[in-house]
């Protein structure tokens, strides 16, 4: 038999990865292979959506296929039916059906009515058919049918869905029957659900998952055959060789859609300007205005400039709404008394300083404008806005009010298979035990699969088949879309409305509304984002302000903080920056006596040094020995002095790296911008070593030290992990600075609000309460009789800054805000008295009042443990009118001793204000010869150490090979440990679970900065009592 | 005096998880509630003990601390056997035990009376340790006065203890501590707040304040630990099967007079599970022959009963079916009986018009007849492969039909189980292909293929089915394995 020979089809029906759990292939690889197999064109019609177009669009874009855009469209009677975008209209229909569906339904859902589909029938191609279809059943609507044809005329085709399936032959028969009654004409198709019959096995998995079965128990929920790839042409024409019109008329369809996505004419929108102003007039006036304020009502040459110039490029590019927008939120944020602040990119913009959304003086800090915005470049300004974390969500909500729902909404973020979620995944649909995989997926970062060693070390054997293929499915399922999510920040605001130009959605989060495009779709299709983003910092400066106002007389905003306090720059010269934004780690804190900033602009250096990009190049050692003088500056071709020589001739910053990369290896800007992508796009391992060698030999050809350009590459594979330009660091140092001089100068009210800010920072809340108490701050337990729920300052001669901290009842374990008003309403009627009164009047349930006692807040009137005893009964002696101590004998319990307090405060509060845990057992520490932290300082560089303290903190960075730093508490300070990856192995078990730990060792002292290198951890040999402490482990 | 023993099978769900995988008895182990990394640890071996992975962490938690930590749930049907291991076993060293229903692993024991067997208390409980340690079980073991202080010393100890007077129990049992007790874990985390952590502080408490604080259940643990409210044992009934052997001093040929023999047999079991307020659920005929072969039979009824005329019917239909080649020396019933409660309310429900009891008797005969599996019912099930969507299983229990009504009828297809292999030929059918014979003509109409393929994670299958049609009209359903590289007949169009 010979079969007709077709050259060519459109495969209209194909689902990606974006079908999510569902599809078995990345877009691009379906585009690809459909390149491949010589098909002219593709339609991807993902499940209810148009995630995966922009990366198709870009791939088919590439290798000249034709991408028509369509979905896979949910009836809401379980049906569905594939809508192909014709043209723009068409393609907004969709979009705008899309978002009708997705909005009604929760999260991952999607229901649209017939008369929806009607209502948005123009410029879109409907084919109907496949085993979901209506136009498959017995028994037809009428009306849909009739409806349809109405709304689609000769766009409404019968789908030919053939998949060599038993049943199929049955549900075409029914499917001719209803096409020669309602005259339809047929097209054919298949569901491609990958690329290659290779994916079978990875389908099967992804519908489990998606299902919430296992392999074996899933039954007819998988698909019965491998028929789902895309086909070559000759394949296609031998399953349809009986009806060869239907596939000519998917090459018809194809013509017919004529949409792409180059023709999305997005415009930004206009903000409302006052009567008679353009865009350009009014962005000028904020502009100069702000200017005037700025520098005190002169505007020098150099900044009018700079300000004409970036006002031009804006004009040119158009972009004056977005600055506009950003203007209006910052005065937005101004208004409603929330502290935001610009960073990024934006703090090189005179424009941005102006207008108020940044902070940082780009012309006296000599920052680039190009940098942010550039003609080459022409691509939208990125502006992204730190907002105080606790308001973040007012900003967002007056975005979406003052844009409307239709006009603004939030960015997507695609959440991928990695390693691990890609074994407890997988695993769990072969049937593996949670255990088992949970052990294996522990034992693996992030982004790396198991080796054959590390598989059987965790208990698999790579030859048994299911581990095989656990191994082979895990490795293939990477990168695969599990569910969208959303962006932290990111928003898009259009003219038009947005549903029109990408299918919105409901997040997870109430009221709040999702694109289906994540930022790099928005940043590849040149679309505007606003990325407003949450900074708990900005809140504790806020909260801190507040205080002070509140109890001083005092109004203090961040312009009134001087900038060159002395003080507070000796306090982080001494490394004394615990809490202090982003100087407050443990390599940060050990670098800044070395470092010794003077200026702020040492705080910028300093916030951009201690990353993983100048650590792995090896530019930290060679700038501190500049900087001391004790090696010469010197620049390895005079072309670079201009770009390394504000940081000595050692490239710091992510901006020296790119104008290294054009300076010194000739980048051209279009290189330079994929080498900052590739840069951005850690994840993507692999992307940053294509520019290697091109990187190298062209500083070579250039007559640079080989040894340089290797270490520069070096530091650009470093930036790869964490980038830190310097604008970004610039407006950090501001809130560093901002923080560092509160705590300096007002420590019982930054402490306050630091309590009342958490979760947030690096160090927990005891080690906070510890550090300021160290400061001399008084801090008051939680006590019914004072605390509110947050805590509060308190009138106090002696503490620091006059003032005591009185922890609030948020820090009483699992105590609830509401039931806290209770106790502070009740109490506004007077002091409470007793437990008993206590009790009448706040009418507590027992688990409430237990978690009181637990945590001391009886203690004004009885010992803990006969507080704990009340409390137990209270439910039951309130059933006896409160006869307590009365109806039984009075029993007595054994107080506790003063470790058992401390040991009490830490499980039932996380910190103690009665004292430090190692406090109560010194005596015994001296004993065995161990020195307190305080007297650890003042020994001698080399002197062989035993110490012991309360572990606060474990790292292990990837910068370090291995080494593992833990700093160690005791009631005078801290000691840093350096552990080698040698010694830490001998005593891993102990270095990884011990709290109060035991370390011998060599003592490093430099520079002020003590070190204590252990080459022994031990269990120290005091009784001390299960007293544990929250440290920050493996950040 | 009364002597009370108590017994734990130590951590009796670890003991079965090592037993089930004894390579992990080198590592740290543990058994979790749930198979999850949020499983919650219930019992920890010594390896994991002594990394401090402690009954209460997730596993998870336990995971970072030791990287190649085991663990694995114990199903509770692997603990009741266990326990109905332990209990059998423990019979033959006391006629009276008590399980405890709270505690898996937990046995209460007389052991009254038994220096009269037993040289002392003491071997008595080592020959009871070593018994359970020939079938891999660790256990501890008590003997004392009453049951609190067996139980408190048992839980103690990691071998056995006998106290020899009421007040040695006492001073042994105020020192236990409180956490080696199975409590709530609210009511033991209180105490031991309170600084409450031995017997003797537990029992100093004022009682009414316990019952206040934390229920009457505490308020009966505090009174037992203070010796009083005694209760006595509550053993469990030894539910052995009813048995009769019955010895014929004549080689018996003739199958009325024995069943006149296995009738006389019959009455005295049904007598005794009477007796037990059991009615027959099923009985064993063995029948030794003397050629010295054995036969072995069941039967069941179509409902429990004490009718021995419905059983005896069942058992001569069965003996029927037999071909019994030489006389019966000896034949032995073996009947395992079941409570059976009368149902009131099924005076009250509406008769069927089907008569399910005459049906289910009905059935049973078919099964004396035929053998248990002779009656089958077919399930539908959710496979592609056609011989994965229905299963035959045991009729158990007789429903009436309630079909739905199906618009468009299946093709009908009458399967062979297993497929027929055909002869070679090419994968792609021939012309003139003789699929069913010569008489039947060769393959003139071809429909297909239809694909199934799968089960790639236990044993791939690839077949492409067809429909052939004859020349002399027939309709066969062929597959082509694509793994066996041959063509197979599985069915036929009716």
């Amino acid at each position: 038999m010979t079969w007709p020979d077709h050259t060519s089809y459109a495969p209209l029906w194909c689902k990606s990865a974006y079908s999510f759990l569902e599809g078995a292939s990345h877009p691009d690889e379906l585009i690809e292979e459909a390149h491949r197999l010589g098909l002219r064109s593709l339609a991807l019609t993902d499940r209810d959506g148009v995630y995966g177009i922009v990366r198709a669009y870009k791939k088919a874009l590439e290798l000249g296929v034709q991408l028509i855009i369509g979905a896979d469209v949910s009836i809401e009677d379980g049906t569905n039916i594939i809508l192909l975008a014709a043209n723009r209209g068409g393609y907004g229909n969709l979009c705008g059906l899309l978002s009708k569906g997705r909005l009604r339904s929760s999260k991952g859902m999607s229901r649209v009515t017939w008369d929806e589909i009607c209502g948005h029938a123009e410029g879109l191609i409907a084919l109907w058919g496949g085993n979901r279809s209506l136009l498959i059943g017995e028994h037809t609507a009428h009306s849909v049918t009739s409806n349809l044809c109405d709304a689609f005329g000769d766009r409404l085709y019968a789908l030919l869905a053939r998949h060599r399936v038993a049943a199929e032959e049955n549900q075409e028969l029914r499917l001719r029957e209803h096409i020669k009654r309602y005259g339809l004409k047929t097209v054919a198709g298949m569901e491609v659900l990958y690329h290659t019959p290779a994916r079978r096995d990875l389908q099967d998995v992804l519908t489990c998952i998606r299902q919430g079965v296992t392999l074996s128990t899933a039954g007819r929920l998988i698909r019965p055959n491998n028929e789902h790839s895309l086909r070559t042409p000759h394949g296609f024409g031998t399953l349809f060789e009986d009806d060869t019109e239907a596939i000519e008329r998917t090459e018809i369809i194809a013509e017919q859609c004529c949409f792409s996505l180059a023709e999305i004419n997005y415009r930004y929108p206009s903000e409302r300007l006052p009567s008679g102003r353009t865009s350009r007039d009014w962005l000028r006036e904020l502009t100069f205005a702000g200017a005037r304020e700025r520098c005190d009502g002169t505007i020098s040459d150099d900044v009018r400039n700079q300000l004409e110039k970036e006002l031009n490029l804006i004009h040119d590019l158009e972009y004056e709404g977005y600055f506009l927008t950003m203007y209006e939120v910052v005065r937005f944020c101004r208004q409603e008394s929330i502290m935001c602040q610009g960073r990024g990119s934006a703090a090189n913009s005179a424009v941005c300083y102006c207008l108020g959304i940044t902070a940082v003086d780009p012309v006296r800090m000599g920052l680039l404008f190009e940098r942010f915005l550039s003609r080459e470049r022409a691509e939208p300004p990125d502006i992204d806005l730190d907002i105080e974390h606790s308001r973040r969500e007012e900003v967002i909500q007056h975005v979406y009010t003052k844009y409307g729902r239709g006009y603004a909404a939030m960015v997507a973020n695609f959440i991928r298979y990695r390693a691990r979620s890609a074994i407890r995944d997988v695993g769990k649909v072969l049937g593996l035990p949670a255990t088992s995989l949970d052990r294996i997926a522990r034992m693996l970062s992030h982004y790396e699969f198991p080796s054959k060693e590390t598989a059987r070390q965790a208990g698999f054997n790579p030859e048994n088949p299911a581990h095989t293929n656990l191994f082979r499915l895990a490795r293939e399922i990477e990168d695969f879309p599990r569910h969208l999510s959303i962006h932290p920040g990111g928003f898009l605001l259009g003219h038009e409305r947005i549903d029109t130009l990408v299918p919105v959605e409901n997040a997870t989060m109430p009221d709040r509304t999702v694109i289906q495009w994540d930022k790099e779709d928005v940043e590849d299709l040149g679309l505007f984002k606003v990325d407003l983003l949450g900074l708990g910092a900005l809140n504790v400066v806020h909260r801190t302000f507040d205080l002070i106002s509140e109890h001083t007389d005092k109004h203090i905003a961040l312009t009134d903080i001087p900038a060159d306090d002395k003080s507070t720059f000796k306090m982080i010269q001494q490394g004394d920056t615990v809490g202090v934004f982003q100087i407050e780690s443990r390599a940060q804190m050990a670098m800044l006596p070395r470092l010794l900033p003077k200026n702020y602009y040492d705080l910028v250096i300093e916030v951009s040094i201690v990353r993983p990009g100048p650590i792995t190049g090896g530019m930290v050692h060679p700038y501190l020995r500049r900087r001391n003088g004790e090696e010469d500056v010197d620049y390895p071709h005079p072309s670079l002095e201009p770009i390394l020589k504000k940081t000595l001739g050692i490239p710091l910053f992510q901006e020296q790296v790119m104008q290294l990369a054009v300076v010194a290896a000739d980048y051209t800007p279009g290189e330079a911008d994929q080498l900052r992508r590739d840069m951005a796009a850690w994840r993507k391992c692999g992307r940053i070593e294509r520019h290697r060698e091109r990187l190298i030999s062209r500083m070579t050809a250039k007559g640079i030290e080989r040894k340089f350009a290797e270490r520069v590459f070096e530091q650009i594979r470093g930036f790869g992990e964490y980038g830190f330009p310097e604008s970004h660091a610039a407006s950090f140092a501001l809130i560093a600075y901002a923080t560092a001089w509160l705590k300096c100068h007002y420590p019982a009210s930054y402490l306050c609000a630091m309590l009342n800010a958490q979760p947030m920072g690096f160090y927990s809340p005891s080690t906070l309460v510890e550090d300021t108490k160290r400061h001399g701050v008084t801090v008051l337990p939680v006590d019914v009789r004072h605390s509110e729920w947050q805590c509060s300052l308190k009138l106090a001669t002696g503490s620091g800054e006059g003032f005591a901290v009185r922890m609030g009842l948020r820090y009483v374990k699992g105590f609830r805000e509401h039931v806290a008003e209770s106790v502070v309403t009740a109490r506004q009627a007077g002091t409470y008295i007793s437990i008993h009164d206590f009790v009448v009047r706040t009418k507590l349930a027992e688990g409430d009042a237990v978690r009181l006692a637990d945590a001391g807040a009886f203690q004004g009137f009885n010992e803990r443990r006969d507080a704990l005893w009340s409390a137990l009964g209270i439910v039951a002696n309130r059933g006896e009118e409160l006869n307590l101590g009365d109806a039984e004998p009075v029993t007595n319990f054994d107080p506790l001793n003063p470790l058992e307090e401390i040991d009490w405060d830490y499980t039932f509060t996380s910190h103690s204000t009665r004292g430090h845990p190692l406090t109560t057992l010194r005596k015994q520490l001296r004993k065995r010869g161990l020195p307190d932290a305080d007297a650890l300082r003042n020994m001698k560089n080399g002197s062989r150490v035993r110490y012991a303290g309360l572990v606060i903190c474990r790292q292990r960075p990837g910068t370090a090979k291995g080494v593992v730093f833990m700093t160690l508490e005791d009631e005078t300070g801290f000691v840093n440990i350096v552990i080698w990856e040698k010694v830490f192995k001998r005593y891993e078990l102990l270095g990884k679970t011990q709290s109060f730990l035991g370390v011998t060792g060599k003592l490093q002292s430099e520079s002020g900065v003590v070190h204590l290198v252990a080459e022994k951890l031990w269990e120290p040999d005091v009784s001390l009592d299960a007293t544990e402490t929250r440290s920050r482990d493996f950040h | 005096m009364e002597r009370t023993a108590c017994l734990e099978v130590n951590a009796l769900p670890l003991q079965m998880l090592l037993r089930s995988h004894p390579e992990w008895l080198a590592l740290p182990t543990v058994v979790v509630d749930h198979d999850k990394p949020q499983g919650v640890i219930q019992w920890a071996n010594e390896k994991a003990h002594a990394m401090r992975i402690l009954p209460g962490m997730r596993y998870a938690a336990g995971l970072a601390i030791a990287r190649d930590l085991r663990g694995g749930v114990v199903d509770d049907a692997e603990i009741d056997a266990a326990v109905e291991l332990v209990k059998r076993r423990l019979w033959s060293f006391s006629p009276r035990i008590e399980l405890s229903d709270r505690e898996p692993g937990v046995f209460w024991l007389d052991a009254s009376g038994l220096q009269h067997i037993y040289p002392c208390l003491n071997s008595w409980t080592r020959q009871i340790r070593a018994d359970l340690l020939d079938v891999g079980l660790h256990s501890s073991i008590a003997v004392g006065f009453t049951r609190f202080g067996s139980y408190a010393a048992a839980k103690a100890v990691s071998t056995s203890i006998v106290f020899l007077s009421p007040e040695k129990e006492r001073a042994h049992v105020d020192d236990v501590p409180m956490d080696r007790l199975a409590l709530e874990s609210y009511f033991r985390d209180a105490l031991y707040k309170l600084g409450v952590r031995t017997v003797g502080a537990f029992i100093r408490l004022p009682p009414s304040g316990i019952r206040k604080r934390f229920g009457v259940e505490a308020e009966a643990l505090h009174q037992l630990a203070r010796g009083e409210g005694w209760t006595p044992l509550e053993p469990v009934s030894i539910d052995e099967p009813v048995e009769c052997i019955t010895e014929i001093e004549w080689p018996e040929r003739d199958l009325e007079r024995l069943l006149d023999l296995v009738a006389k047999s019959l009455q005295s079991i049904l007598a005794k599970l009477s007796e037990r307020h059991e009615r027959l659920k099923t009985i064993r005929l063995t029948l030794r022959l003397d050629d010295g072969t054995e036969l072995n039979e069941e039967v069941s009824p179509a409902a429990p009963t004490w009718d021995a005329q419905q059983v005896l019917t069942l058992l001569r239909l069965r003996i029927e079916t037999l071909a019994i080649s030489a006389g019966v020396v000896e034949f032995e019933l073996r009947a395992v009986g079941i409570r059976y409660y009368h149902q009131q309310q099924a005076l009250f429900q509406q008769a069927p018009l089907q008569n399910i009891e005459a049906a289910e008797k009905a059935f049973a005969r078919i099964r004396a007849a035929l053998g248990h599996d002779a009656v089958l019912v077919a399930r539908l099930r959710d496979g592609h492969l056609p011989e994965a969507r229905y299963t035959w299983e045991p009729l158990e229990t007789l429903r009436i039909p309630n079909p739905s009504t199906v618009a468009c009828r299946p093709l009908v297809r009458r399967l062979y189980t297993p497929p027929v292999a055909l002869p070679p030929c090419d994968r792609h059918e021939p012309d003139g292909w003789l699929v069913a014979g010569v008489s039947e003509g060769p393959v003139e109409e071809v429909i297909g293929p239809q694909k199934i393929t799968g089960g790639w994670w236990v044993r791939e299958v690839s077949r492409a089915y067809h429909y052939v049609r004859t020349r002399s009209g027939r309709w066969l359903w062929i597959y082509y394995d694509h793994y066996r590289r041959r063509w197979y007949l599985h069915g036929e169009l009716q």
